[in-house]
């Protein structure tokens, strides 16, 4: 016995030292974007619960009703189904629109338009959201203090989530989580079949957007992958389990922007060299490890080791990173508009550089190893959260356990594939899926067995 | 928030022979070295965040901006550069800061200043209630002059 237990010791050991770095980063990666997927969820659940009563009709639903005319109600599927391809036509010809503006050369266009979306996001949303609390909970804050804090915490979030060197990390995800909660708590107000119809439409979207060669994700993500360019675009990259990787990573990026140590022949070279490269297993050390052969191959000199560790990709990882910018505007209905960019995240590639804040659906590896999500990804998760919430919380463990299964997934897919990855079909169809079953079943069992006392 | 001063930063850099790239990036150096002082950080974020060069350049423009009506700003300047603001004068790394803190303190002054004026102006506001403003009170709260402009409900 002891001999076994001291024979298989040895074993386990350097195997498990073999693979402790791989399986930590590779844990600790995954509950670092776990993490914030949950709380944006939470925060969500909270507000809905809060702010939502069932005696209140939402105020879209007169819209709709007088849109649909004498038909029916407006909360059918017709109407639904039409709002949905609406708004899916929309976000595809604001996603083209987009392509040909970063095919312009556009970047402070784009960067703007980021600025003022997520700042109205957080101005009129943040706003409406907080009076609703305040009406709701009977804060007596005076209207002066309301009306310094409001803009000065608007514009303090829409810095952090823009310009992610100026700000702590932990604020920059913040800000980028609060824009999240907002959106989806702005989306849960449709009626319902619009809401499902329009989460299942995103979703055949997301994924036709960035797998199809013609999708306009995937030509955003070539034209940046071909000029090694970042697309701005509001992105939740997870903070690099491993320093070293992410060693003055945004320093790295800004010196690569300004200075392109890289010619194209070696960015092609090392290109060449990524995606042809079977990097097996996907943890972030082996995509170090990679970098650094390739980096010194191709004879990227210059600064210290250790910064070109997390960025021997450098240009690869920008172009690559950042895949196809989306910009979601409003539902024709409501005037104003909401722009988020929508991209899908891709990026098995070892030193991605952080982009600009767009938000972008879909999942990939961050040049430092860590995972990025698309803020599209946080806000239609969290609106089917929502949106069962607004039923009963029984569907919300249900569906929140499918989300995250959704996106383990998906994850599991990434490190497969290494591509670009639109992170919301999987979870939006188990979501569907995992609510129409706890509403249909579940929950008449759960009734029965609590009614009759019987438990498990 | 952690508080990495001078800290030795985790990877494979520190403790390795000097090497001029790397002494030349970190001004933080002491005049004689026979070995390269750790990296200083002048941030919370640590080998994340901004590098020491362009810190001060950081520090005063969000201390300057902060005077447009945006005291959020000093307070994320002091969140950011925290371990400038709590290394002591005496530390290695002090003569590094020398730069930074000037900006950082003064925020940090200037957004004491701003809270403790709205905290008292609204726990006033609060407590005080009705008895102390009369019936001005409910113009002022906030619920009830949403209501009045029509803004509580969702985009109106």
């Amino acid at each position: 016995m002891a001999d076994a237990a001291a024979a298989t010791v040895p074993g386990e050991a350097s195997s498990a030292a073999a693979t402790t770095t791989v399986l930590d980063s590779l844990g600790e990666d995954i509950t670092r974007i776990v993490t914030p997927v949950s709380t944006c969820m939470l925060l969500v659940v909270l507000l809905v619960s809060l702010l939502s009563s069932p005696s209140s009709p939402s105020p879209f639903t007169a819209a709709f009703s007088a849109a649909a005319g004498p038909g029916g109600g407006g909360d059918d599927i017709t109407t639904a189904l039409i709002t949905a391809v609406t708004f899916v036509v929309a976000v595809t010809a604001a996603t083209f629109l987009l392509a040909f503006l970063f095919y312009l050369r556009c970047t402070p266009c784009l960067r703007a338009y980021l600025g003022f979306s997520s700042l109205s996001v957080l101005l009129l949303l943040g706003g409406h959201v907080a009076l609703l609390l305040l009406s709701r909970l009977r804060l007596p804050l005076d209207a002066a203090s309301f009306a310094l804090l409001l803009p000065n915490a608007a514009a303090a979030l829409a810095l952090a989530a823009l310009s992610p060197a100026s700000v702590p990390i932990a604020l920059h995800q913040a800000a980028l989580v609060a824009i999240a909660v907002l959106t989806a708590f702005w989306f849960t107000l449709l009626p319902e079949w619009t809401t499902w119809a329009l989460l299942v439409a995103m979703a055949v979207y997301d994924l036709a957007a960035v797998l199809l060669p013609g999708g306009p994700l995937r030509l955003l993500l070539e034209l940046a992958i071909e000029r090694n360019e970042e697309i701005p675009a509001l992105v939740y990259e997870a903070r690099p389990v491993d320093p070293r990787h992410g060693h003055n990573w945004r320093l790295w990026r800004e010196r690569t922007q300004s200075g392109a140590e890289l010619d194209a022949n070696s960015t092609v070279e090392v290109l060449g060299e990524v995606l042809g490269t079977n990097l097996g297993a996907s943890s972030a050390g082996n995509l170090g490890v990679s970098a650094i052969r390739s980096n010194e191959r191709v004879g990227l000199a210059g600064d210290a080791r250790n910064l070109r560790l997390g960025t021997s990709m450098p240009n690869l990882s920008s172009d690559s990173a950042s895949a196809q910018v989306e910009v979601l505007p409003a539902s024709p209905e409501i005037s104003v508009s909401v722009p988020e960019m929508r991209v899908p995240l891709i990026q098995p590639r070892p030193e991605r550089t952080r982009d600009e804040e767009d938000d972008e659906d879909g999942i990939g590896l961050s040049s430092s190893g860590a995972i990025k999500l698309g803020l599209g990804d946080f806000i239609f998760y969290s609106v089917l959260v929502g949106r069962a919430a607004m039923y009963d919380y029984m569907t919300v463990y249900a569906c929140y356990l499918a989300i995250i299964a959704g996106l383990g997934i998906t994850l599991l897919l990434l490190a497969f594939y290494r591509k670009a990855l639109p992170a919301l079909p999987v979870s939006i169809a188990l979501g569907v899926v995992f609510y129409v079953l706890t509403r249909t079943l579940l929950e008449t069992f759960v009734m029965q067995c609590s009614t009759n006392l019987v438990m498990f | 928030m952690e508080a990495r001063v001078a800290g030795v930063p985790e990877d494979e850099e520190s403790g390795l022979l000097p090497r001029p790239s790397a002494a030349g990036r970190r001004p933080s150096a002491a005049a004689a070295r026979r070995a390269p002082p750790p990296p200083v950080w002048a941030t919370v974020d640590g080998p994340l965040g901004l590098p020491l060069e362009e810190a001060e350049g950081h520090a005063r423009r969000f201390f300057l901006w902060g005077f447009a009506c945006l005291p959020f700003l000093w307070a994320i300047n002091c969140c950011y550069f925290w371990p400038v603001l709590r290394s002591p004068a005496t530390s290695p790394s002090s003569a590094a800061f020398s730069r930074i803190r000037p900006y950082v303190v003064r925020s940090a002054i200037g957004f004491t200043i701003f809270s403790v004026v709205l905290l008292t102006w609204a726990t006033t506001f609060i407590i005080g209630g009705e008895r102390l403003f009369g019936p001005g009170w409910n113009d002022l709260v906030m619920y009830n002059v949403a209501d009045k402009l029509g803004i509580s409900g969702f985009m109106g």
